[in-house]
């Protein structure tokens, strides 16, 4: 008998290709294959998995985001293509994520200015992109056909498709080849629900990445951690509509108390902390794209998924 | 391997006595297979049925305990490899790490962190749970005297760090009674170690690289009389621990391998990514974790983890429902309704605090459900809203009569309305917009009236 785990798994984690290079219709200098994992996640000793993506979040409009990201990250913060810029070459992420917060101040109508913002990012940038689009069902229609038109052939991850909201998302997934992420409130039951209500209108599962909803660490991280290990768990059983990879965005976590009215002097270290501590528990429980958006999480989770990745164990010298 | 309930039926006596506290033979067979119940509360059981039943009944990772008195933990006794089966049980106990050739004033100082820092959230205590001394300095004097420090601070559990028997000796004599964990026995000392840990009746570590290096440590020390042991797989790695503690935990609770049926040790310290390796052992298996004394930044962040890991996952936290006040509301605050999940709560609260708008928040009894959920399975009406009015006594705190609802209530804006004769305005479905929607709509508002 040896001693080592066992598991009788008989399904495997979909693939999703993010970006495109010049050789498949792109401009991205690489482009990322997740997925694939057949067994828990770092248990693949035998064929291992590339470490989870980092993504660096930024926005449009940064009125709303953190004052800890925007004291850090200086000026830049209004200048979207400046900020993007930094985020692929100083900060060292693997991906970006845009949100276009413009597009959620009240009565906005500029959608040609999505449109602007999209191209002028994907210039600024090489690394494949994530684009967040708005939060408002009436404008959603023009303003994810904007986002769709502007990336065509970059192969995008398009967000949020939710159950009461995803149609005009998916149709502008649908016309320009782009995926898209599904999220539902932590419960492995929706997301599958939600993931066959995106197949009946015509999304491919390998177009589908999974947000079960990252409560923040202390704030429903409990509740999150689990529903990322029963998806993992009902997809290696064989659930093909759960079969795909998973996203971690815990968006409120520099508003927690702890956070927010942490002394100054460690405000960015706890920060930090807080964004690592969910993000790293996340990958462990499945997530292959962990979402920051303080730029010094970037290098504590690289490091740490470079120790965490499974190795060639034949080059394991003891 | 695991006997079935009807197996271990087989073996009982059938008299239905309930000598054992359970009704019928039966149903104490299902609890021994469920590892719940002792095989000796059953007083008819023969000597060979006991011997079969206590190997394959007891709990498939053994309970140790560590330390004495009001801070003593204890951890083991976990059945599954996923929380959400069940729940994890003993939460592991941080350590921090001090060697015995640190100034004394150092010494001082970390102990007493370790016993009075507290931080409280959601109601509980969150504390780091002792000291690990290491005889770094080699002398067996130095060593006892840094135990000795200590121990006059402070009753904390404690870890001794050394390989030398003479240090450890020396040690025990300040702290033998208190139960500490000896780190660590290795294939080479594995029969002194045993015999101090037995003389003094304390936990003892057991180190060794692989799996079968460990096992066979296991068969030795237990030969030698050892009883309560915690095994430390010398990780080199974060993926070499994952690997170890999940093969270890899965051999475990499957009885595959009795041998491994013990707690986790793990030293988070040394290769530079300590704060992976401190979620790693919290959401993995650790049982004993042995840390450098952690800045606040990461102390917080772990003892959060350990908390959120170590709650039972089936249960939605609930708030109490009644009318809560952010800041100082006066007669013309905003009242917010939502519901009494607490994670709801809690975010709605953060950026309520961050709008620095005094205001009330209504919370009401959807059996800690979401909005959304409890909006599509019906635990939010009208009715409940219009009642928590009334029960809060909401009129006689504010003179207007606006209710502002979550975005994703807004099917029920209407019904809302006639229930409760309030005018009702839906904000946002997302929390971190509250802060921007009072500005613009409930401060207009105001000026407008």
């Amino acid at each position: 008998m040896g001693l080592d785990v066992h598991f009788d798994w008989t399904g495997s984690i979909g693939e999703v290709v993010l970006g495109a290079t010049k050789s498949d219709g792109g401009s991205r200098k690489i482009s990322y294959r997740i997925g694939g994992g057949t067994t828990l996640p770092f248990l693949d000793a035998d064929s291992p998995a590339p470490s989870p993506l980092i993504a660096f979040e930024v926005c449009d409009n940064p009125q709303f985001w953190s004052p800890i990201v925007r004291k850090y990250c200086g000026d830049i913060t209004n200048n979207t293509p400046e900020w993007v810029h930094a985020a692929e070459a100083s900060y060292g992420a693997d991906l970006i994520r845009l949100y276009l917060t413009s597009t959620r101040q009240r009565n906005f109508t500029d959608v040609s200015s999505v449109g602007k913002t999209v191209e002028e990012v994907l210039s600024a940038t090489d690394l494949p992109l994530i684009i967040e689009g708005s939060n408002e069902p009436k404008i959603d229609s023009d303003v994810f056909q904007k986002c769709g038109e502007t990336g065509q052939g970059e192969k995008l991850l398009l967000g949020t498709a939710e159950a009461s909201r995803y149609r005009s998302i998916a149709a502008a997934a649908l016309a320009y080849d782009h995926s898209i992420i599904a999220q539902s409130p932590i419960d492995v039951n929706l997301a599958k629900q939600l993931n066959i209500l995106l197949r009946e209108i015509g999304i491919q599962r390998d177009h589908i990445v999974i947000d079960p909803y990252t409560g923040s660490l202390g704030y429903g991280f409990e509740y999150s951690y689990s529903a990322m290990e029963r998806i993992r768990f009902s997809a290696l059983k064989g659930d093909v509509d759960l079969a795909m990879p998973m996203i971690c965005s815990a968006i409120d976590t520099l508003t927690v108390k702890e956070v927010r009215e942490s002394e100054l002097q460690i405000q960015d270290e706890i920060a930090v902390r807080w964004e690592f501590y969910t993000g790293f528990a996340a990958a462990v429980a499945g997530a292959e794209i962990i979402c920051v958006r303080h730029p010094a999480t970037i290098m504590m989770l690289r490091k740490a998924f470079g120790s965490l990745k499974s190795q060639d164990r034949t080059r394991m010298v003891m | 391997m695991a006997l079935k309930a009807l197996d271990i039926y087989k073996l009982l006596p059938k008299k239905n006595c309930k000598e054992c506290g359970d009704p019928t033979c039966l149903t104490f067979a299902m609890k021994l297979a469920g590892g719940k119940a002792d095989v000796d509360l059953c007083p008819y059981l023969d000597e060979q049925a006991k011997t079969i039943l206590g190997a394959t009944t007891r709990p498939p990772i053994k309970l140790v305990k560590i330390g004495v008195g009001e801070r003593s933990f204890a951890v083991g006794e976990e059945f599954v490899l996923y929380r959400h089966e069940k729940t994890f049980y003993h939460p592991p106990g941080i350590l921090f790490k001090i060697g015995d050739d640190q100034p004394v004033d150092a010494i001082i100082a970390v102990t007493k962190r370790v016993k009075s820092e507290a931080f409280t959230r959601v109601g509980s205590d969150l504390q780091f749970n002792g000291i690990a001394v290491e005889n770094a300095s080699g002398s067996a004097e130095t060593f006892a005297r840094a135990v000795e420090i200590i121990e006059n601070v402070a009753d904390l559990p404690l870890v001794l760090i050394s390989p030398d028997q003479a240090a450890l000796s020396a040690a025990l004599v300040h702290c033998g009674t208190y139960r500490p964990l000896i780190h660590a026995a290795t294939a080479t000392n594995f029969k002194e170690m045993c015999s101090l840990a037995k003389q003094h009746g304390c936990p003892l570590v057991l180190k060794a690289h692989g799996l079968a290096e460990l096992e066979q440590l296991v068969k030795k020390c237990t030969a030698e009389g050892a009883q309560d042991l915690v095994l430390d797989p010398a990780p080199v790695s974060l993926n070499d621990f994952i690997m170890s503690s999940t093969a270890i935990r899965q051999l475990a609770i499957t009885r595959s391998s009795p041998e491994l049926g013990y707690p986790v040790y793990l030293d988070t310290t040394g290769d530079g990514t300590e704060d992976a390796m401190i979620a790693l052992g919290i959401v993995k298996y650790a049982a004993v974790m042995v840390t450098s004394p952690l800045n606040q930044a990461s102390a917080k962040a772990s003892l959060t983890l350990r908390q959120n890991i170590y709650t039972d996952p089936q249960k939605p936290i609930q708030m109490n429902p009644g009318l809560y006040r952010v800041g100082n509301p006066d007669k013309n605050a905003p009242v917010l309704m939502t519901v009494n999940f607490s994670l709801t709560f809690f975010t709605l609260q953060g950026y309520l605090e961050s709008s620095h708008i005094p205001c009330f928040m209504l919370i009401v009894d959807t059996e800690g459900l979401s909005v959304l959920t409890a909006v599509a399975a019906g635990k939010l009406s009208e009715s409940l809203v219009r009642d928590a009015i009334k029960k809060f006594g909401v009129e006689t705190e504010v003179g207007h009569r606006s209710l502002i609802i979550p975005g994703y209530a807004s099917p029920l804006s209407g019904r809302i309305e006639e229930a409760t004769g309030w005018k009702v305005l839906v904000g946002p479905r997302d929390a971190a917009e509250i802060g921007d929607f009072l500005h613009e709509e409930w401060e207009k508002r105001k000026e407008r009236s």
